[in-house]
């Protein structure tokens, strides 16, 4: 009796869903971790550019030796900074990234500040990327305040225009939105989702393909006269609405986070509309599925389970490491990017959240790929499970 | 029935080609038990995965019930039932989850394959591990649900690659009993073994395997008298010329 193959595809991803939610713990971790993925990462990022903002606002600053100029605390004062004493150890503890940028004001920095011999030592690291770097900024601007103040001093007691001082006149104009400012971090977001999708159906791709070989069970399954497609597309159909849930569990809880968690340095910042959140969900839809295929192509050369992981982990790592390597490259939005898998959702779902418009082209171009890997793996796969060293290559 | 007339198969190992199946012939009749017996790597498996068509036919022909394996890999699969030494089961289903997927993937209606499943779980008295995760199954709990699982469409063709072992004595009897009945309701049963005392028993004919080509076939009797032996051990020895072997073995 033979069985059409749309009823084996619903029949062998019917069982594989069933069999892959009863591993429970498995199941659980995965579906909780997608869930709490967005609160955990925006209250990060939140807190991060809200403990920014607070240096910024608070404009404390780190001084030693504040003692030896009147005339710079003073300058400090009047610009409502509050002037800490670091502690002692303050130069090993900038190098391990655990105190705030120094300035320090050496012994008779008054009288050197009359004889034009002045200096001051700003400490500080700038191979850390944190919060530090705001504060080194106050520094700056309160020394170039400063010293603006006593070259205006010395040049009116002489007489000349203050305006020699500004040959140019600088205006600022910043045309980056709050959204974008906050975007700038908030790649972490499809970053850390890219990843989740892929690597949360990680032990069920790995499963079907490493898997049944170990076990035993894919020769007597190629007994049956099912099609080998129809069999790979049951495999591919029940990891594919796995790697769904996952990424739309990752959405809403962004979704919620945003919405009602009001996080602070994000709440406000970033709000996505309904069609942004489709636009997103779109991005994800197909990129899910055709990551997902691509580990059970991989997985499937692996004799066990445990080898089969090692192969998929090395696609995990490639996938991770790509917006790392598009951050270092400084891609911006090259177009280019819109045909590597990863970084053309990397982009795209950057530019949803900063609030820029999406073109047609920049979903269709990454859906088409992906569903290009996606056919080519299911077309692989099935080529493998032909191959007798394949179906009898046990471990 | 089955019909094998010169099958032939070849693999390449490194740079070497090795010959796994020369020129086998045999009919494996229907209403009857027919025996595979040879020695590890005589072409046992490999006859046995090319009459169920997951090893491509090298040469030769086979038919099961008249339709041709190479031509219709499909409808032959249909026809057979068969259970080699891959008998993984999947361990968070139940023993009846297990068989009830292959009976949906054979698109058999439910009523008529819970009627079979009934009646084979009967037969090899396994009706407390059926709704049992299969985690944790022993050896012969396993062996059964992989047995029921490979005959739940009714094949009218049954083979066995040697499916006795490491089995206790009263699973070991519960598939005795089942290859009885196989064979009186009229199918084709052909399973290999290692244990001359069942093959003996069980088998009305004889196949012996050895270095990918028939040595001998025939009835326990005819073997007996074929070797001028005593016992199907030391006839089998002989007829697989393992005998010789030993003999050169000794000798060097």
């Amino acid at each position: 009796m033979a069985i059409s193959k749309s009823k084996t595809i619903i029949t062998v991803a019917k069982k594989e869903l069933t069999d892959h939610m009863r591993d429970k713990r498995t199941t659980l971790l995965v579906l909780l971790l997608s869930v709490a993925m967005g609160p955990l990462v925006l209250m990060g990022i939140g807190y991060f550019i809200s403990s920014i903002e607070q240096k910024f606002e608070k404009k404390e600053v780190f001084v030693q030796g504040e003692a030896n100029s009147p005339e710079l605390l003073n300058f400090m004062q009047r610009q409502d900074m509050t002037i800490k004493t670091p502690k002692p150890e303050f130069r090993a503890l900038i190098k391990e990234g655990k105190h705030d940028p120094v300035l320090v004001i050496p012994e008779n920095f008054s009288q050197k500040l009359v004889e034009g011999d002045a200096k001051v030592e700003l400490v500080y690291d700038d191979t850390r990327q944190d919060a530090g770097n705001a504060a080194i900024s106050v520094l700056r601007g309160v020394m170039r305040g400063f010293n603006q103040e006593v070259a205006s001093q010395r040049l009116t007691a002489r007489g000349v225009s203050t305006a020699i001082l500004r040959p140019v006149e600088v205006e600022n104009t910043n045309l980056g939105t709050a959204a974008q400012r906050a975007a700038a971090l908030l790649f972490i977001i499809p970053w850390i989702t890219l990843i989740g999708c892929v690597t949360g159906c990680t032990s069920m791709a790995v499963d079907l393909g490493a898997g049944e070989r170990e076990r035993g069970s894919l020769e007597p399954l190629l007994m049956t006269p099912i099609a080998r497609e129809a069999l790979v597309l049951g495999k591919a159909l029940a990891v594919s609405l796995y790697a769904f849930g996952i990424a739309i569990l990752t959405m809403i809880g962004f979704a919620l986070t945003l919405k009602f968690g009001n996080v602070p340095g994000i709440g406000g910042v970033i709000s996505l509309s309904f069609q942004q959140y489709v636009v997103f969900f779109a991005m994800l839809a197909t990129f899910a599925p055709a990551m997902a295929l691509l580990q059970i192509l991989l997985s499937t050369y692996g004799r066990t389970f445990k080898e089969g992981q090692t192969y998929a982990a090395y696609a995990i790592q490639v996938i991770a490491l790509l917006p790392a390597v598009a951050m270092l490259g400084q891609f911006k939005d090259a177009a280019w990017q819109l045909f590597v898998p990863v970084l053309a959702q990397l982009m795209v779902i950057t530019r949803i959240l900063r609030g820029e418009t999406v073109e047609v082209m920049h979903y269709l171009i990454p859906a088409a790929i992906n569903i290009t890997i996606f056919v080519a793996c299911v077309v692989l796969i099935g080529r493998l499970l032909k191959q007798e060293k394949i179906i009898f290559g046990r471990a | 029935m089955i019909t094998v007339r010169n099958l032939h198969k070849t693999f390449k190992v490194a740079d070497k080609t090795v010959t796994a199946v020369d020129d086998v012939s045999f009919v494996a009749p229907s209403s009857a038990i027919t025996g595979l017996l040879g020695p590890n790597g005589a072409g046992k498996t490999t006859s046995i995965r090319m009459i169920g068509s997951l090893v491509e036919i090298g040469g030769g022909s086979v038919t099961v019930d008249g339709i041709d394996v190479k031509q219709n890999p499909d409808g032959a699969r249909e026809k057979c039932g068969i259970l080699t030494d891959a008998r993984g089961l999947y361990t968070r289903l139940t023993a009846r989850e297990n068989i009830r997927y292959y009976a949906e993937l054979r698109g058999i209606e439910t009523a008529k394959s819970e009627a079979t499943i009934a009646r084979f779980v009967d037969w090899l008295d396994m009706s407390d591990i059926m709704d049992r995760r299969t985690e944790g199954f022993s050896q012969g709990e396993r062996m059964k649900v992989a047995i029921v699982r490979s005959l739940v469409h009714e094949p009218s063709t049954v083979i066995l690659d040697e499916p006795t072992n490491g089995l206790d004595v009263m699973t070991t009897r519960a598939l005795r009993g089942l290859i009885q009945r196989l064979k009186a309701e009229g199918r084709t049963v052909m399973f290999s073994s290692h244990i001359m005392q069942e093959v003996a028993a069980l088998c009305d004919t004889i196949i012996i395997i050895a270095k990918g080509r028939i040595t001998a076939e025939g009835t326990t009797d005819a073997l007996l008298e074929m070797s001028g032996k005593d016992n199907l051990e030391d006839a089998f020895v002989k007829l697989a010329g393992i005998e010789d072997e030993q003999h050169t073995l000794k000798a060097a």
